[in-house]
């Protein structure tokens, strides 16, 4: 016997030479293997490196995203003078910029109208980054007055809204501006977050004029600074801390800045990952089968070793190299590949992204992928060069009438495991969100188990059926169950990518259905911002004078920041990164003593209405477990400056995503009355009375702001068609691969169908009786595989909707019946076309003696 | 079962050319075969190894289409017919059995029989089958697999098969090829048992003595033409 150095240097030898006969031939048994091996690997690597393009692209442009070195940030009022002096010591540059919701309306025709999320700059801007403006001029020009009128440049979509065109003038506030350009990139624009309507651009002096700004108006104050030479950000930070201490204002650095586009970046990229990870899946059965394929047409050789004294080991070793040295150069193909792409896409689409990419190859993306590819490829060859490998030579030769169905040794099955846990371990170490990638590592092998059973409990219910006396249907039905099967292979491969398809297709459509249908109608239709308290009467009787009105509430806000919790300052607390939305600025606020939220109350009392005593508040139950508070605990909330502690007196579980008018801290009375407050007020009113309410509430009120709920669906409803559209690329993407997988099974079916085809028509089967029998047997299976992926995509999709997403679940019929379909018609036109060609071939071959 | 009357013209074979096309030429496998079999005769059918002898056979039961010649059987030439049109015509005509049973892998023993009765239309195709498969004397491998049965398990199976459907004639290519002596004894016995039942017209092609001997005549075959043809 070898000892195994000489085993190995003898399996790898041997493996050479039959390496080099398959390349001879083309490797003809080997192209779905590479080809599942190259689309997982490039899927992988590609992913990697164009997250990471894109988050370098963000690191490196955060300075001109933010505007700057450093941005102070407030609400309501903008920083004493003394405050401005000190950092107009301590800087290079200083730019402020002051935002705000208005409604711009066309000087032309007063039903054009829209909500502009309005920008008023000073001469410094931008500091940092490229305004990109079309005609390019200088932008304070642009701005500047002109012939008595102030300039303005806007966003395009703006224009259209207004119906209007450059040089037309436009009504903001009570002042006239005229548009004098549309802009095409702001260097800022991605740090400022979620829009409600077109940006617009003017002077800050401009502003003044408008009369906008008033008491309690929900404007935000900018400060972008340059640093002097040499500074640096947290040293900076600390000065200013230290000498101008203050819990109004909010410092960011470049970061922060980005830190929700980065955000976007890192689940975009789990979604993808997880993606390539399925396609690295399928393409790990597809391997699977392929190398099963190898193996099967190796038998002969395999026995022949044995005979002539060949170890288990050593057969096991001759084929598990050649495997490994095909999955390597597969591995190198889909390297290239998955380098060149994110490179290739990036080069084309630029231009058209809000972020500014960074083009280049990185090398982790590609260590990634090397290792889930040469990791796949050694768990997925183990089983069944095992089983192939511990068989007596005897039974090997009888292969061909006695299908080969025995587990392989205990070794194998147990490095087989070992192989699946380290990938599920690598998917944890690189898959930044946890609790997903737990859940997507529990959820393939869930569904790759159930799809098996389900597969083996229709093969026993189609023996236990009886059998049609119909020739055709009596020879598919003893198809199914019989020896050798491909009815479970095919379920796997084809159903796990229409289970990932449905699952997806039935949650964006239920996501579109609660965006465009059930949301509108149970939502408010409006809600007005910045009504003055002078104003408040007579905004009240323009709203109720519009027919069909109903619920309308008004209720008072101004706005506040939390700073501490039981005491703790924020920075120092550990929040759920679900819960970072309320501490990343501030909040609109607001008292009551009355219960006006329809939420429920899930913890404390609400307090009497005539309640006159220390701050208490009401919060949202979700924060509370957030945060680790509870009835009785405290939150510090600066307010206008000053620090707030309020006892937390109730706790109330608020739905946000039914877009009802609540609040996620209210205030008992007592605290906030003397505040400088203005209104928020929300309605509902028929979609034909909509534009008569929103003409009736801003004409005579110019600072307030109408936030039309339908626009905003609207616009979430475009981004959700943009990420529809990629969602379901990709899941047709995990689609083809299936059908690659499907195309080895078909491979792997061809030789013995071929043969029983040939027997079948020397005994008297028509052309035609032959094509019956394969397309109805994989019409069904391809009916069967839809149904049982039908079951489990629901199942999948139905947790997403109801556990985490949280709507109201509603079964789709179209989507199942048109995933069915394509399951039946794929599976059944790779049957057609097997058949068909199985049918072209002679069949004397066959049957000679040789 | 279609029967032909005694001394009546079973096949008649006329200047049968085979020529094959292969990426190294053509190549000329029969090359002018002409013979006359009557109903009921037994035909040992020898020659060398690449003599035409399979060839031929695979010609008679409209397996390869011939260059030039004509084939009649029953009177009625089997010529510019088909692939279904000549699937059609072996399964009323044509039994074959071969030297490495070709029977189903995935198919049981008694399904593997009942095929060409299924595919003739043939009322109470198992019940037909396990009738075969006594006559076989393997009523009790019934359920069982070509792969869990013996060589010559296989071989009785595929007579089975081949008579079934009481074919007037019956190819046999070497039956006896993959078997022991003993065991090709008794499936020479069998063959010619039923033979003998159903009256069939058999051609067989072997390199034995003793069975070509067993037959009523002998037809030599050399490079592709008729050498020697005894009674």
């Amino acid at each position: 016997m070898y000892s195994l150095c000489e085993e190995l240097i003898l399996g790898a030898r041997i493996a050479q030479r039959e390496l080099k006969a398959e390349i001879r031939n083309k490797l003809r048994n080997f192209w779905v293997f590479l080809v599942c091996i190259i689309l997982g690997v490039a899927a992988i690597a590609s992913v990697g490196g164009l997250k990471d393009s894109l988050q370098a692209g963000l690191k490196s442009n955060s300075k001109n995203l933010l505007g700057g070195d450093v941005e102070i940030r407030l609400s309501h009022k903008p920083i004493s003078e003394k405050q401005l002096n000190y950092l107009k010591n301590n800087s290079q540059k200083i730019s402020k910029i002051i935002k705000m919701r208005t409604m711009t309306r066309s000087q032309k025709s007063n039903n054009h109208r829209t909500l502009t999320e309005l920008k008023a700059v000073d001469n410094a801007y931008p500091l940092s980054g490229k305004l990109v403006l079309n005609p390019n001029k200088d932008i304070n020009i642009l701005i500047g007055k002109s012939n008595e009128i102030w300039g303005s440049v806007v966003e395009k979509s703006l224009l259209t809204k207004l119906n209007a065109k450059l040089g037309d003038l436009i009504v903001i506030g009570s002042t006239l501006f005229q548009i004098r350009a549309t802009i095409i990139s702001e260097p800022d624009r991605i740090a400022t977050g979620f829009n409600f309507g077109p940006s617009a651009l003017i002077s800050s002096t401009a502003l003044m004029e408008t009369g906008l700004i008033q008491p309690g108006s929900q404007t935000r104050y900018h400060y972008r600074i340059i640093l002097p030479k040499g500074e640096k950000l947290e040293g900076w930070k600390n000065k200013i801390q230290t000498n101008h201490p203050s819990t109004r204002t909010r410092i960011r650095g470049p970061e922060d800045a980005t830190q929700g586009a980065r955000q976007f970046i890192k689940r975009m990229g789990t979604f993808f990952s997880f993606v390539s990870l399925t396609v690295l899946f399928i393409g790990g059965l597809g391997v699977n089968s392929a190398v099963k394929n190898y193996l099967n047409s190796k038998i002969k050789t395999i026995a022949t070793f044995k005979c002539l004294g060949a170890s288990e080991s050593l057969v096991f070793k001759i084929y598990l190299f050649q495997v490994l040295a095909l999955g390597a150069f597969g591995v190198l193909i889909g390297l290239m590949v998955g380098a060149l792409t994110p490179v290739l896409l990036l080069s084309i689409f630029q231009d058209s992204l809000p972020i500014k990419p960074l083009i280049k190859i990185f090398i982790q993306p590609l260590l990634i992928a090397t290792f889930f590819g040469l990791l796949s490829i050694f768990t997925v060859a183990l089983w069944p060069i095992g089983q192939y490998c511990k068989f007596k030579p005897g039974s090997l030769f009888r292969a061909k009438t006695d299908p080969l169905s025995q587990y392989p040794k205990r070794i194998y099955l147990f490095a087989t495991i070992v192989g699946v846990s380290l990938i599920g371990i690598l998917c944890i170490i690189t898959i930044e969100d946890h609790f997903f990638t737990y859940c997507f590592i529990l959820g393939a092998i869930l569904m790759f188990l159930i799809l098996h059973f389900c597969a083996r409990m229709t093969i026993k219910l189609a023996t236990m059926l009886p059998l049609p006396s119909n020739t055709i249907l009596r020879l598919v039905q003893s198809n199914l169950h019989r020896p050798g099967t491909v009815f479970p292979a095919i379920t796997v491969s084809i159903g796990s990518g229409l289970s990932v398809l449905i699952a997806i297709a039935l949650v964006q459509e239920n996501l579109s259905d609660q965006i465009t249908k059930n949301l509108p109608e149970k939502a408010p239709a409006f809600f007005f911002i910045d009504i003055q308290p002078n104003q408040v009467s007579n905004f009240d009787t323009a709203i109720k004078s519009i027919k069909g009105t109903r619920n309308y509430q008004r209720v008072p806000t101004l706005r506040g920041r939390i700073v501490k919790i039981n005491g703790e300052q924020i920075e120092l607390s550990e929040i759920p990164e679900e819960s970072h939305w309320a501490i990343r600025g501030d909040r609109a606020l607001t008292y009551s003593a009355k219960q006006t939220s329809k939420a429920e109350i899930v913890a404390g009392k609400w307090w009497s209405e005539d309640y006159h005593g220390k701050p208490l508040i009401s919060l949202d139950s979700k924060l509370a477990k957030s945060f680790n508070v509870t009835v009785g605990d405290n939150l510090t909330i600066n307010i206008l400056g000053k620090d707030v502690k309020a006892e937390i007196a109730n706790l109330r579980k608020i739905n946000w995503r039914k877009l009802q008018f609540d609040f996620a801290i209210i205030f008992a009375p007592g605290t906030l009355e003397n505040a400088p407050l203005t209104y928020m007020a929300a309605v509902e009113v028929p979609i034909k009375k909509e534009e008569e309410l929103e003409k009736a509430a801003t004409h005579s009120f110019p600072n307030v702001s109408a936030i039309r709920v339908r626009n905003i669906l609207e616009s979430a409803s475009k981004v959700l068609y943009g990420i529809k559209i990629a969602i379901q690329g990709t899941a047709i993407l995990t689609l083809l691969i299936g059908t690659i997988v499907l195309s080895s099974i078909m491979i792997a079916e061809h030789q013995r169908r071929l043969y029983e085809s040939v027997i079948f028509k020397m005994l008297g089967a028509t052309r035609p009786q032959i094509i019956s029998i394969y397309f109805i047997e994989y019409s069904i299976v391809g009916l069967l595989t839809g149904i049982i992926a039908a079951l489990i995509g629901s199942l999948i999709g139905w947790a997403i909707i109801e556990f985490l997403l949280q709507f109201q679940w509603v079964f789709s019929g179209e989507v199942l019946i048109y995933t069915t379909c394509i399951s039946t018609l794929t599976v059944a036109t790779s049957g057609l076309v097997t058949s068909w060609h199985i049918l072209g071939q002679k069949t004397t071959p066959f049957l000679r003696n040789d | 079962m279609k029967t032909f009357a005694p001394n009546q013209l079973a096949l008649n074979l006329n200047n049968i050319h085979l020529e094959l096309n292969s990426l190294a030429g053509s190549v000329q496998i029969l090359k002018g075969i002409s013979m006359k079999i009557h109903a009921g005769e037994t035909i040992g059918l020898i020659g060398a190894s690449g003599s035409g002898k399979t060839s031929l056979l695979m010609v008679i039961a409209g397996l390869e289409a011939i260059s030039k010649g004509l084939i009649e059987i029953n009177g009625k030439s089997i010529l510019n017919k088909n692939e279904d049109q000549l699937a059609l015509f072996r399964r009323h005509n044509i039994g074959i059995i071969f030297q490495n049973f070709h029977l189903v892998p995935t198919m049981t023993a008694i399904e593997n029989i009942a095929l060409p009765l299924e595919f003739s239309g043939i009322r109470q195709p198992f019940k037909i089958a396990a009738e075969q498969l006594d006559l076989v004397g393997l009523s009790a491998r019934a359920q069982h697999y070509p792969g869990q049965l013996s060589g010559g398990e296989q071989q009785r199976i595929a007579v089975a098969r081949a008579f079934s459907t009481s074919p007037p004639i019956l190819l046999a290519d070497e039956p006896t090829g993959s078997l022991d002596k003993i065991t090709g004894n008794e499936i020479t016995d069998l063959l010619f048992n039923l033979q003998n039942k159903y009256k069939t017209t058999m051609i067989i092609v072997t390199h034995s003595p003793e069975l070509a001997s067993r037959c009523k005549r002998i037809i030599s075959l050399e490079n592709g033409k008729v050498s020697t043809s005894n009674v």
